[in-house]
């Protein structure tokens, strides 16, 4: 049930009636909110409600003997986190790796002249199965750490394990955040509601005007790279990431509203990327739940491990996060490439101390980013463009034959419809970007006006029904 | 050794490491409180706390400070 759909639609209206009935009643809002987000998971996929259940309370009562052991045992606490951790990962390690490990590994004793009859079997990932794994697996960790305390209260726990606004494609939500949020009443102030309608709205308006208008182009050059040369392939290279950009900030930015609308404080997931001057900037700005999980958890550790072997360490522990972030998204080598090429993209940062360093805009007269800030602008977003091209991507020999046929000359422009919506649409997403970032007063959707009378809010639904595509279409990070 | 000694002598690697002598530390201060205080300057600051006090952590305990005074009691406890 895609956030766009009017049966999303109605469910929404079900909830947000119900839920609101019962204001100030913190315990009954989360039985609802429970219950509604098994509802939208299972319409989703019934078969796989039981993985989500048994894993919800085998990391309830782990939770609560890790908080055991840390009050009396350092040692054991950490070796009980860890195993906790490992259990937690299990499931998304079969479900998603199985295959990839066996295939692999086939692929390695037949190189080496072997002859190998393994055979995969199919196996059906569970809907979401990365983002409420990361959930679990945050919850047990900070609570070895001494971060936060076990939850004793099930249903809030369970609650924010299955929030349905979050649980098919983040964002990552930490428990020491979230979960406070669920044992108070709820914010309904009027700015906070009105907010979320709008951040809904924008991310509608996104999805649907420019990831799906732009993706029907893309994937028509690319899904048929041999048929094109350069111009097509270098355009639809140079679309992909702010396909991917309006399409994930998309359904993040209405995932954030719909938490809003339930008076809940959704993590922010991105700032504005295309406004990196280098590529450690675009992953402070880029899937920022996503980002700041791996710094916490692989990171950090391998970066205190290896603190003694100084840069070299940095750079070990970087790359490893990078790889580990490419996965992530799926087994298949191209995502490791796409990791690794992100990780050697900092070597240099980090030999020249530029890492962590934070990067100013200058703005010529208070209005206009400088043409050195443009350019290192500019080189960031090609390189991730070449890095994401790796990672649209079906293997490794597409990717590369991909690049090749661009050097057969500059081939036939690609024909698809929707152009003009699209390219009007990403013009009023940047201008909404670079209003915000250039910290202007004027800013897209950031009026004081009620609802029914701010004009910029009702010109964008008007434009969202009369421009957007005919088919509802599944948001790219689903599949993740 | 004397807590309060820790303290001052930890505020000056800090002074040292982050470049910036203004910096006063409290048991309460954490990574929010001093700008230049990032991951990647904590394991700087680590390493030069280890090199001075002739210590070394646990990843473990590393990760499991909340402020600069749990940092503190964990160094007092180890020169114990």
């Amino acid at each position: 049930m895609e956030f766009n759909s009017i049966n999303f639609f109605l469910f929404f209206v079900a909830f947000f009636v119900i839920y609101h009935i019962f204001y100030k009643r913190c315990k009954i809002q989360n039985w609802i909110l429970l219950i509604f987000s098994y509802l939208f998971y299972g319409i989703a996929d019934l078969k796989m409600i039981p993985v989500i259940a048994v894993m919800t309370i085998m990391t309830y009562f782990l939770g609560l003997k890790i908080e055991d052991f840390v009050q009396k045992d350092d040692k054991k606490a950490n070796r009980f986190a860890m195993f906790s951790a490992v259990l937690c990962l299990l499931p998304l390690l079969y479900f998603k790796y199985f295959n990839f490990f066996i295939d692999s590994f086939a692929q390695l004793f037949s190189a080496l002249g072997f002859n190998t009859e393994i055979s995969t079997f199919q196996i059906l990932m569970p809907l979401g199965i990365s983002f409420f794994t990361f959930r679990l697996v945050s919850y047990v960790l900070e609570i070895n750490r001494r971060k936060m305390s076990a939850e004793r209260d099930f249903v809030a726990f369970a609650a924010y394990v299955a929030f349905f606004p979050c649980i098919m494609a983040g964002p990552i939500d930490r428990p020491n955040k979230f979960l406070p949020q669920l044992k108070t009443v709820r914010k309904t102030d009027y700015s906070f509601l009105t907010e979320g309608v709008k951040m809904f709205v924008w991310g509608w308006f996104t999805k649907v005007c420019i990831a799906d208008r732009m993706g029907e182009y893309v994937d028509a050059v690319f899904n048929n790279y041999q048929d094109y040369g350069a111009l097509s392939i270098g355009i639809a290279t140079l679309l992909y990431p702010l396909q991917m950009y309006a399409d994930f900030s998309g359904y993040s930015n209405m995932a954030i509203g719909i938490g809003r609308l339930a008076g809940l404080e959704v993590a922010e997931n991105f700032r504005r990327p295309f406004f990196a001057q280098n590529v450690a900037e675009y992953w402070r700005r880029w899937h920022i739940s996503l980002t700041g999980w791996l710094t916490d958890y692989v990171f950090m550790p391998l970066n205190i491990k290896f603190r003694d072997l100084g840069n070299l360490g940095l750079i070990l522990a970087v790359v490893i996060n990078l790889v580990t972030v490419g996965f992530w998204h799926g087994a298949n080598w191209t995502f490791g490439f796409f990791g690794l090429f992100h990780g050697l993209l900092f070597i240099p940062l980090i030999l020249s101390g530029k890492m962590n360093k934070k990067t100013k805009i200058t703005w010529l007269g208070g209005w206009l980013i400088s043409p050195k800030n443009l350019l290192k602008m500019g080189l960031t977003y090609l390189l991730v463009a070449t890095a994401l091209l790796f990672f649209r991507s079906e293997s490794m020999s597409a990717a590369f034959s991909t690049i090749a046929q661009c050097f057969t000359g500059l081939g036939s422009m690609c024909n698809v419809g929707g152009k003009k919506i699209f390219l009007f649409s990403l013009m009023i997403l940047l201008a909404k970007d670079y209003l915000d970032e250039g910290k202007f007063k004027f800013s897209i959707l950031k009026t004081e006006k009620p609802l029914w009378l701010d004009l910029q809010l009702i010109a964008l639904i008007i434009f969202i029904v009369i421009f957007r595509g005919d088919a509802v279409k599944e948001f790219i990070y689903m599949q993740f | 050794m004397e807590k309060s000694e820790i303290l001052s002598q930890v505020t000056e690697i800090f002074r040292d490491v982050l470049d910036n002598e203004e910096i006063v530390l409290a048991d309460t201060t954490t990574a929010n409180d001093i700008e230049e205080w990032d991951s990647l300057s904590h394991i700087q600051l680590i390493v030069a706390i280890e090199k001075d006090f002739k210590i070394k952590f646990t990843s473990a305990e590393i990760l499991s400070w909340k402020n600069v005074g749990e940092m503190i009691d964990n160094i007092s406890k180890k020169l114990a």
